[in-house]
């Protein structure tokens, strides 16, 4: 462990990057609240249900929430959950306890995080029966290994890493039995398919720290994909605007240059070792989601200027890449 | 991965049965003792064993209510009557997550039900009424007539006996008259992020009160060849972009006639600010300073958009609801030496509608589900002849066939609305005779628009635009809900 050093800038942006996990939170728990989506276990991790957010803001987040579920469970569904799933940057998010109530639950989902975040969300799990009991429930012994920023079980895998520092967080990932393609053989019962998760994330590293991750994931697992969900469109009033907003908080878009077109969102995986890569901004997913279920969240609060949704959608993305058979086509969803 | 179906024998089905309504017990105790994580938790493992039970349900929707998460409430109080449509508890839960979720008169429905089946059910006749009057009090506000008989606000306020106390440096009126040294010294003051004296507002409100309702609903005014008017569109609480736009064109004056053309307040962070300011110079010049009504000076947009929040978080309830009086005396459309009608929104739903029909408007109320007066808040142009139904759910969008068919009705040479956001702060549309003004730059802290100003001289009456971008503004967090972009790193 490295001796304490002085609170220098990066300290800052970094605190800065970690406070938009609370954002994703608050305002997930929010609309949850207001029936745009299920989740029943936000409620452990942010307790009240606060501030009225926007209407644009709700639909913007069910519309991310639902697009990357669908996909996530897609890739599932074809892997018939012999596959492991890694969240990196996954904040205070609930997949893993969703997958396990809908029978999802890959063999092993494993969850990386700043070392701070993932000492909050540890002491969450330790403290409320309704995050324990799942990871409990799919433990082969009684006890879970825990420490201050790690907790490991036979399904469910938290640590706290930098992944900026990518051997560092691959030796963590690789104690807690992260599969790899470590050369050995190619077949099935070695190689586990992966998937790689990040939402909001790349965009707060510099353009060569988050190529430097996408090529790792492509190097380190022979049956992948990736899923990114981040901004995109950013070189226009919209994008500046929101830049100058976040520099307010000390907090830095450092890789936003990737984020200037759905093209180059999609170029960054295939000059990483990726071999497909598709890119929709949210307004197109938001019109592929099932209409029904579309119409009944926009009946849920009435939305007064249509605009800064529309603006909102076209500058976030999702964007997904594949290697080795596992491609994923636009079918994902219908 | 797929459930392989079990086999269920009677016994074991019966043992199931036994063992959740132990769970439930357990879950009752918790729910008692307010720990309402774990009686879901324990009604939930209950349901697990025996699905078909419809008290389960109920309970585990009163645990949800409690817990502010009402989307769930609301479900398990439907589960709970599809299981059984006579479990009564059943109608009481989604009765009340539908008035948690503000939907009265789906809550209605189901206490109606109740107090047919339990006519003697003191209790559910009680539950009834009291919503009944909620959904009558906003059936009301959506009345054809406005109840003249409704008490108002300025009945029972004592401004007067109100004291202003001795640490109270800000402005004040001077005699109970807004003056230019007033305006001058509030809005600094309002820069300065202070708040002004409720005796100075609630002053302010009943003068300008008092002014408003003497105003017809449609508001004629002659521009000589040398005046000029300029013509604001929405404002939203923006602040200090309007104080920019006081330093770009000059403070209002009988020599420099402004018209603000409605939604003021809402989604910005300093609607009190901006209202006040409007409000004041009103007053200070009723002849030459001139509002009209947007569909956001309404309860139901000020309930949701932030205005009610601020000023109940600023003031109290009660100067809301005077504002809500307030607002309601705005003129809907104000003409211009009868060449130029100006109106929030736009045109009609229907054709035929004239100047007089909207001059005959009883506009004392909160606006109409459809109708002139609400068409004239809520409406759009479009590019296409004809009508659409509206995106926004509300009133119409109308073509240039029928903005063409209503200024030869009516003599007009164009209309000026405002309501929508535009990249450029106007536009010009339906071959000039529909014109677009907005004037809150940068929209939420997010749109990155311009905003913009028309000057209309009474000499050609042709309109001039003028743009402006959005100048920086204290860090503060729109009332009732987080500043929109604040949450853009959607992380």
């Amino acid at each position: 462990m490295a001796s304490r050093q002085p609170f220098t800038d990066t300290d800052t942006a970094d605190e800065a990057v970690r406070a938009t996990c609370d954002d994703a939170t608050v305002c997930k728990r929010f609309a949850t609240s207001k029936g745009y989506w299920k989740d029943p276990y936000i409620q452990y991790f942010v307790r009240s249900v606060g501030e009225r957010k926007a209407p644009e803001i709700n639909r913007g987040y069910y519309a991310r929430v639902q697009g990357v579920n669908r996909l996530l469970d897609a890739f599932l569904k074809k892997t018939q959950c012999d596959c492991q799933i890694i969240n990196l940057g996954a904040g205070l998010d609930t997949t893993f306890w969703r997958l396990k109530d809908d029978n999802l639950m890959p063999r092993k989902f494993f969850e990386v995080d700043f070392p701070t975040i993932v000492a909050r969300k540890i002491h969450y799990i330790k403290t409320k029966p309704p995050l324990s009991k799942p990871i409990i429930e799919t433990h082969s012994t009684d006890s879970l290994l825990l420490d201050a920023h790690s907790l490991d079980s036979d399904r469910y895998c938290i640590i706290g890493a930098d992944l900026r520092n990518i051997s560092d967080m691959e030796e963590k990932l690789k104690k807690f039995q992260l599969n790899t393609d470590s050369g050995g053989p190619r077949t099935a019962a070695y190689l586990l398919p992966t998937l790689v998760l990040t939402e909001c994330v790349l965009v707060y590293m510099s353009p060569s720290q988050s190529s430097g991750l996408i090529r790792w994931a492509a190097e380190t697992f022979h049956t992948a994909m990736f899923i990114n969900y981040e901004q995109v469109n950013m070189y226009d009033r919209f994008g500046q605007v929101m830049i100058e907003n976040l520099q307010r908080r000390q907090c830095t878009l450092a890789g936003v240059e990737t984020c200037q077109s759905l093209e180059l969102q999609k170029e960054r995986f295939l000059r990483s070792g990726w071999e497909h890569a598709n890119a929709l901004d949210m307004i197109a997913v938001y019109s592929m989601l099932p209409q029904e279920d579309v119409g009944r969240i926009e009946r849920l609060e009435f939305l007064d200027e249509l605009e800064l949704l529309q603006q909102l959608l076209q500058h976030y993305s999702i964007s997904w890449a594949s290697k080795e058979k596992l491609s994923l086509g636009i079918i994902w969803l219908f | 991965m797929t459930h392989l179906p079990e086999v269920v024998t009677e016994e074991k089905m019966a043992e199931a049965a036994n063992e959740a309504e132990l769970l439930k017990e357990k879950a009752n105790k918790y729910f008692k003792e307010k720990d309402y994580e774990n009686a879901i938790k324990f009604y939930s493992e209950a349901l697990d064993l025996n699905p078909s039970n419809a008290i389960y349900y109920s309970n585990r929707s009163l645990a949800y209510l409690r817990t502010e998460c009402y989307g769930y409430a609301l479900a398990d109080a439907t589960k709970a009557l599809e299981v059984d449509k006579n479990y009564i508890k059943g109608y009481y839960r989604r009765a009340t997550s539908n008035m948690a979720l503000g939907k009265f008169k789906a809550a209605l429905k189901d206490y109606e039900t109740v107090v047919r089946v339990r006519p003697n059910d003191k209790d559910a006749k009680m539950k009834y009424q009291e919503c009944n009057k909620i959904v009558k009090q906003k059936a009301f506000e959506r009345a054809i007539a406005s109840d003249e008989t409704k008490k108002s606000v300025v009945d029972s306020l004592d401004i007067e006996s109100m004291t202003i106390e001795d640490d109270y440096a800000g402005p004040k009126l001077e005699d109970g008259k807004v003056t230019v040294g007033f305006m001058t010294d509030m809005m600094e003051w309002f820069k300065e992020q202070k708040k002004l004296h409720r005796k100075c507002a609630y002053q302010i409100l009943v003068q300008v009160k008092d002014v408003l309702s003497k105003l017809p609903s449609l508001v004629e005014v002659t521009l000589k060849e040398t005046d000029q008017l300029t013509i604001c569109g929405d404002t939203h609480g923006q602040f200090y972009d309007l104080l920019n736009i006081f330093k770009l064109n000059g403070l209002p004056s009988d020599a420099n006639p402004y018209l603000f053309n409605g939604d003021f307040v809402d989604r910005g962070s300093f609607s009190l600010e901006v209202i006040l300011t409007l409000f004041g110079f009103k007053l200070l010049y009723p002849d030459n300073f001139h509002l009209l009504r947007g569909n956001h000076e309404t309860d139901n947009m000020n309930q949701m958009y932030g205005f009610e929040g601020e000023v109940k978080a600023k003031y109290t309830a009660q100067m809301f609801q005077l504002f809500s009086e307030v607002f309601q005396w705005l003129p809907l459309a104000q003409c211009i030496n009868s060449k130029v009608l100006v109106m929030h929104g736009g045109l009609f739903s229907e054709d035929g509608v004239t100047l007089d029909d909207i001059r005959k408007i009883d506009r004392n109320r909160q606006p109409p589900d459809s109708g002139p007066m609400c068409d004239l808040l809520w409406s759009d142009p479009q590019p296409q002849n004809g009508r659409s139904v509206s995106k926004r759910g509300v009133s119409c969008q109308f073509g240039p066939d029928v903005t063409e068919r209503f200024l030869e009705q009516n003599k007009l040479d164009y209309i000026i609305r405002s309501h929508e956001v535009k990249a450029e702060g106007y536009e010009v549309t339906h071959s000039g005779k529909c014109i677009t003004v907005f004037s809150a730059p940068n929209y939420c802290d997010q749109m990155g628009n311009k905003g913009a100003y028309i000057h209309l001289r009474g000499s050609d009456l042709k309109p001039e635009f003028h743009q402006f971008t959005a100048v920086p503004h204290p860090n503060v967090k729109p009332m009732a809900y987080a500043n929109t972009l604040m949450q853009l790193g959607m992380m």
